[in-house]
């Protein structure tokens, strides 16, 4: 071949190799080797529900990557459930509150102006002295949900001068406590952990509710064979690990226990030493529970007179080790209190108080408190007139839904500003028309939250809140069985432009005048609370390990000493009560049948499901994507009567109001109730994902429990038709 | 997770990879049989299997690279030969094909044809006429090498489906088999196809359809072993047998593969062929019934590797 | 001192799963793994006529199995057996062709489209490196999986494995999974 081919050649080729070798050093789409994150575990405390489990935060180049759970905290020991695992998402919720926000517009319509932290704080603080100064600042009303920094909002309210402190007891558990306290004293704990028989109504620890009790009932069923007699109209998940499941009449839990207590009292089974010495009553109880035979019980209850007779036996041959537990939610029906107070008394006579196994009063661990400038207190009388109405509630805690009917009234005297705190009344409440009807009446709403939440989209200013994460709090005691003092740092900085709840307050005080209650930082308040604290370096301790154990507990027996007084009106432990006698409820427990749905129609049950948090955590993705809220549970052969199938839409009227969900077709509930999820059908329209569903608020009509106020949310009956 | 990964890119690349290794396949048998300068049927067969071989197998490569989480990391299968991998064999396999196809390809050009390859290169190419060889006396050789991998092709495609003991529908020796012989079966109608059209074809489409016929006859009677066995084995291949045996792939498996893909074309060709070969008579074809004879095929084995691919994997999801 | 080499399995304690998503939620924060996918996944069954009913939960993941078929059919061995017994997947290896998706017969893996390669549970190596369990493990609140070295007589593991019943899935495909279910 010729000279010039050659060359061609050869410099084809030498190109080629050239490229070739050039390839060879080239990673097509490779990216540079991560820098090593730099990572940083930061102990402190859950805020996703109250159990306030300890969590070590894994920030890594400043975004919080895990939770992890902190194994020192004896309480939520190690673990930590889907909403504590999700709670990193809040931090970053794009629909997140980030700025205060002024209404533009008609209330509920969603309009906002961002504005800066001082017009927010001028524009409230007008709005508050405006009221106060037409109605007096009874004028006010102060509603918030528990948080660590509640405190400071309710101690806003009261420095004030409104006595209209609202807080959420009476939409949870406060016919438990206050049928306890009038029992014991106080309210227990139950030391599931060491029982050895379980009698639970409805209390669906294993679904609804992931709680150290939760853990403590796994455990002693589990793995030390303790039995668990578990009372519910659906089949949950408790139902279907419990020993025995009674798909019991709605309302008829009193009946139940009644007739446990005829067959333990008839039988001479309860503990008589322990009734002689500590309780009070007992032959009025004794001569009480006569008429209530197994037969008379299994007729209300539908559980056969045989299993009610065994049940009874094996719970008191288990004693001290057995309990009936309390649960904590709202009451269902009107005459709860007398309900606990049954559950009360048949845990009394079997002599389970302060035993190991059974019920035992909380280990307290004692807090110091930081000298705060006093102020007076109110003057004027709570707006929903706790003396008159329930006399024997806790005052402080008012009763929501008579408030809402006396505000709604403009009885005794107007109410036309409410300042909410991490709370959402428009769900947290049943009968949400009723709610706007209160809400529309006034003349300022202001919310304090993270997310715009239902009430927020309804209010007139938001102030955005930190976050837990991003937040340092007062610390809490947990009382139980294992006492522990629990401590929440701020992981990373606000991510956005919010703020604490202490600075909203003190932001809020200094236009209302009020500066010199809020004077101290939240460094100066926990210096203070960790005084008393048996610890060298208090806050260095709670710094690196998120949680103090407080020694020598758990602690059984320390109130069954002959000379100890309990905080009852005679001292002792009160089968009879006659605290109640004298306000006019019956002092010991009478069943009153509850009205059953009639003929084609249905008991509304609600509940809950351990991902969600009521309706706060519902907008979360990473919870939400486990359900949607938007089924209703009925029964096959109510289906059938329907027409429906699963996935059809159904609607479901009740007296105050009527929404449409799909029907999720089970043969797990009683063929007289249906049952939907708590907080959905959002009306914020940043809350995207919980706007799919319903809301139970807008069918729940209004029902309060007589002695204590307390909501009572299985009183509605509802009526379906196919879509 | 259950979802379907293999799709219809995988489903068209088992199709073209068969159909191509089956063209190769007839082209190098036919190679055995020509003498270079005596014309005859073979030559035709041998040189329109060699023609078409490299195409469809190159086309279905690049659906099989598109088909990857990262194209451009097909590379990566090359860096590695793992034994035990059937896709790895497999990748190798089909390279080496790929490049043998083509050369095969070549090597049947006529001179002419070479010659009026090279001059349509552009310029810049045209030193590339240098390697304007004269491979006529290396067909064979090419043959002899070309064979095993086009087996080796039509076959792997049935041992990456079996060897998975996970997808009960597959899980069975005689898979490998099965698209090895409906790939060669494809092959020959592919050429029937292409001769069809030609006239003067008899000779090469007698020859076609009697190869073609033992190929279906072969496949039919791996079919039903399948089935049989199949029905006879463990419930979970039992169960994975209810996706053809009332379940959503019974139409397509029984009414248009092994009714309209399989036996329909067999009939249609034994009718043409046997007669003929029983008395002795000159062999007429109908062009049109050859055709459709052929496309019947050529849809039956695209549908044999459609349900088989999918059904396979709904075949897992209990 | 020779000490044996680590053997990590799992055991799951069926009857005490709630189904309450903790150990799906923190995977997905451990290993930022998005909504669309999960590496452990619940199975559920219910049955019965009201009111004799049953319905029970128990999670699941990769297998981590013995003798691993998508291990076995990667063209280009991304997917591999670490000596401690887990198996993974070298993401700057995996070209996604999906074949060990098919090969697995529990369908433990799934495709990331966002990333073009594949992925499943890995026991979270990178806790493992850092002395901790995996995510699933800790997070549990009523302690469903127990977390161990097969080779050390002492754990935990071991102790189940010794003393009680326990089930394989889909032994029968031979892949010798290690994820022991107690009975």
């Amino acid at each position: 071949m010729d000279r010039r081919r050659f060359l061609k050649f050869s410099a084809g080729g030498a190109a080629g190799a050239a490229i070739g070798a050039s390839l060879a050093y080239v990673k097509p789409f490779s990216h540079s080797p991560e820098k090593e994150a730099e990572r940083v575990e930061v102990p402190t405390t859950c805020e996703m529900c109250v159990n306030k489990c300890s969590v070590i935060a894994v920030v890594e180049n400043g975004v919080i990557h895990k939770l992890n759970p902190n194994p020192e905290n004896p309480k939520s020991r190690g673990m930590l459930c889907a909403r504590g695992n999700a709670g990193l998402q809040q931090v970053y919720d794009p629909a997140r509150l980030k700025r205060p926000l002024l209404r533009v517009g008609e209330r509920g319509e969603g309009k906002w102006k961002p504005v800066s932290w001082d017009e927010a704080f001028d524009f409230a603080a007008q709005k508050l002295s405006a009221v106060k100064a037409k109605y007096g600042p009874q004028g006010t009303l102060w509603s918030s949900t528990e948080s660590f920094q509640e405190i400071f909002f309710k101690n806003l309210a009261l420095s004030f001068g409104s006595p209209n402190i609202m807080r959420h007891a009476t939409l949870c558990l406060s016919s438990v406590n206050l049928a306890y306290s009038l029992t014991f004293g106080t309210v227990p704990a139950f030391d599931l952990a060491n029982s050895k028989y379980v009698i639970i109504s409805g209390a669906n620890r294993m679904e609804s509710f992931i709680t150290p009790d939760t853990m403590d009932l796994i455990d002693s069923t589990m793995e030390r064979k303790a039995r668990l007699i578990y009372l519910d109209p659906r089949f949950t998940v408790t139902a279907s690990k419990a020993d025995e499941w009674y798909p019991i009449r709605p309302g008829s839990d009193t009946a139940f226990i009644l007739g446990m207590l005829n067959v333990i009292v008839s039988e001479g089974r309860y503990d008589k030493e322990f009734v002689t010495s500590y309780t009070l009553g007992f032959d009025k109880l004794a001569e009480h529970v006569k008429p209530f035979t197994p037969e008379w019980a299994a007729e209300e209850t539908e559980i056969s007179a045989k299993d009610i007779v065994r049940i009874a036996r094996e719970f008191s041959d288990a004693a001290p080790r057995a309990v009936y537990y309390a649960g904590r939610r709202s009451s269902w029906y009107r005459d709860d209190t007398q309900m606990r107070r049954a559950q009360a008394i048949l845990n009394a006579i079997v002599g389970n108080w302060d035993r190991e196994g059974g019920l035992v009063p909380n280990g307290k661990i004692a807090l110091g408190e930081l000298a705060v400038f006093p102020w007076d207190d109110p003057v004027a009388p709570r707006v929903d007139e706790m003396e008159k109405n329930f006399p024997l509630a806790a005052k402080g805690d008012g009763a929501y839904l008579k408030l809402r009917e006396n505000v709604i009234a403009g009885t005794p005297y107007p109410v036309k500003a409410w300042m909410i705190h991490k709370q959402d009344p428009l769900n947290a409440l049943p009968d949400q028309a009723r709610t706007l009807e209160m809400l529309q009446q006034m003349d300022f709403v202001g919310v304090t939250d993270i997310q715009m939440s239902d009430i927020a989209w309804y209010a007139d200013v938001l102030f955005p809140e930190s976050t837990y994460l991003e937040r340092t709090d007062p610390v809490e005691v947990l009382n139980g069985i294992r006492p522990v003092v629990v401590y929440r740092q701020a992981v990373i900085k606000p991510v956005h432009d919010t703020k604490t709840t202490l600075e909203i307050v003190q932001g809020l005080a200094k236009r209302l005048g009020l500066s010199q209650y809020f004077d101290y930082t939240i460094e100066k308040w926990i210096d203070a609370e960790l005084k008393e604290l048996p610890l060298e370096a208090p806050l260095e301790h709670l710094k690196r390990h998120g949680v103090y154990v407080a020694p020598d507990f758990p602690k059984y027996g320390t109130t069954l000493t002959p000379d100890h007084r309990f905080i009852t009106k005679s001292g002792k432990i009160e089968l009879f009560s006659e605290r109640m006698q004298e306000n006019g409820y019956d002092p010991l427990p009478v069943y009153h049948p509850v009205l059953q749905p009639p003929a084609g129609e249905y008991r509304l049950l609600v509940g809950r499901k351990a991902y969600f948090t009521h309706a706060n955590s519902n907008n979360n993705p990473w919870l939400n994507a486990f359900d949607h809220g938007d089924g209703l549970w009925l029964h096959t052969e109510s289906a059938r009567s329907l027409g429906v199938e699963t996935g059809d839409a159904v609607e479901i009227s009740s007296a105050v109001g009527r929404v449409q969900l799909k029907a999720r077709v089970t043969e797990g509930i009683r063929p007289d109730c249906v049952f939907m999820l708590h907080g959905f059908g959002k009306r914020s329209k940043w809350q995207r994902l919980a706007s799919v569903g319903a809301s139970d608020a807008q069918l729940l009509e209004t029902a309060w429990e007589k002695v204590s106020g307390n909501s009572a949310l299985h009183e509605t009956f509802v009526s379906l038709r196919k879509v | 997770m259950k979802t379907i990964e293999w799709g219809f890119l995988i489903v068209n690349y088992l199709f073209l990879g068969g159909l191509s290794a089956g063209l190769f396949f007839v082209s190098a048998l036919a190679t055995f049989f020509y003498r270079i300068d005596e014309p005859s049927p073979y030559t035709r067969i041998a040189r329109l299997g060699a023609f078409l071989a490299p195409w469809p197998v190159m086309i279905g490569c690049l659906l099989l690279i598109f088909d990857l989480g990262h194209w451009y990391r097909f590379y990566k299968l090359f860096l590695h030969l793992r034994l035990v991998s059937p896709m790895s064999i497999g990748s190798w396999l089909l390279v080496l094909f790929n490049l043998v196809a083509l050369v095969n390809c070549y090597a049947w050009l006529t001179e002419n044809q070479r010659s009026a390859l090279f001059a349509k290169l552009p310029g810049a190419l045209q030193f590339l006429g240098n390697l304007n060889y004269d491979l006529d006396h290396w067909r064979r050789r090419i043959a002899i090498v070309g064979l095993p991998i086009s087996v080796g092709v039509g076959i792997y495609t049935g041992v990456l489906l079996g060897a998975v003991q996970s997808r009960p529908f597959w899980n069975t020796n005689l898979v490998a088999q099965l698209f090895l012989f409906s790939a060669l079966s494809t092959g020959c109608a592919a050429l029937i196809l292409g001769l069809a059209g030609s006239k003067r074809t008899a000779q090469e489409l007698r020859l076609l359809y009697g190869l073609d016929i033992c190929f279906m006859v072969l496949e039919f009677f791996i079919v039903l072993p399948y089935l049989i066995h199949g029905e006879l084995s463990v419930q979970a291949v039992q169960d994975s047998l209810k996706l053809i045996l009332g379940g959503p792939f019974t139409i397509l498996f029984w009414v248009l593969f092994m009714g309209l893909g399989l036996l329909t074309p067999l009939v249609i060709e034994l009718r043409e062929l046997v007669p003929v070969m029983v008395s002795n008579r000159e062999f007429h074809y109908n062009r049109f019934v050859a055709a459709a004879a052929a496309v019947l095929i050529l849809g039956g084995g695209f549908l044999l590797r459609y349900v088989f691919v999918f059904a396979g994997q709904m075949s897992a999801m209990q | 001192m020779a000490t044996r080499p680590k053997r990590y399995a799992m055991v799951v304690d069926s009857k005490k799963c709630l189904n309450c998503k903790a150990c799906v939620v923190a995977c997905r924060a451990e290993n930022s793994v998005p909504l669309d996918y999960s590496r452990p996944w619940m199975n559920e069954e219910t049955r019965g006529v009201w009111p004799r009913l049953m319905a029970s939960s128990h999670p699941e993941q990769c297998h981590q199995c013995a003798h691993p078929a998508c291990v076995r059919v990667c063209p280009t061995g991304a997917s591999y057996h670490r000596p401690d017994g887990i198996v993974v997947v070298n993401q700057d290896d995996c070209v996604g062709c999906r074949y060990c998706m098919i090969a697995c017969p529990y369908d433990a893996r799934f495709f990331r489209q966002d990333k073009g390669v594949v992925e499943k549970c890995d026991f979270c190596v990178q806790r493992l490196g850092r002395g901790q369990v995996p995510a699933c493990v800790e997070t549990c609140p009523s302690k469903v999986r127990v977390f161990g070295d097969l080779n050390d007589p002492g754990s935990k593991l071991s102790e189940l494995l010794s003393t009680r019943e326990y089930r394989l899935k889909k032994p029968e495909a031979g892949t010798g999974p290690q994820i022991y279910y107690l009975i």
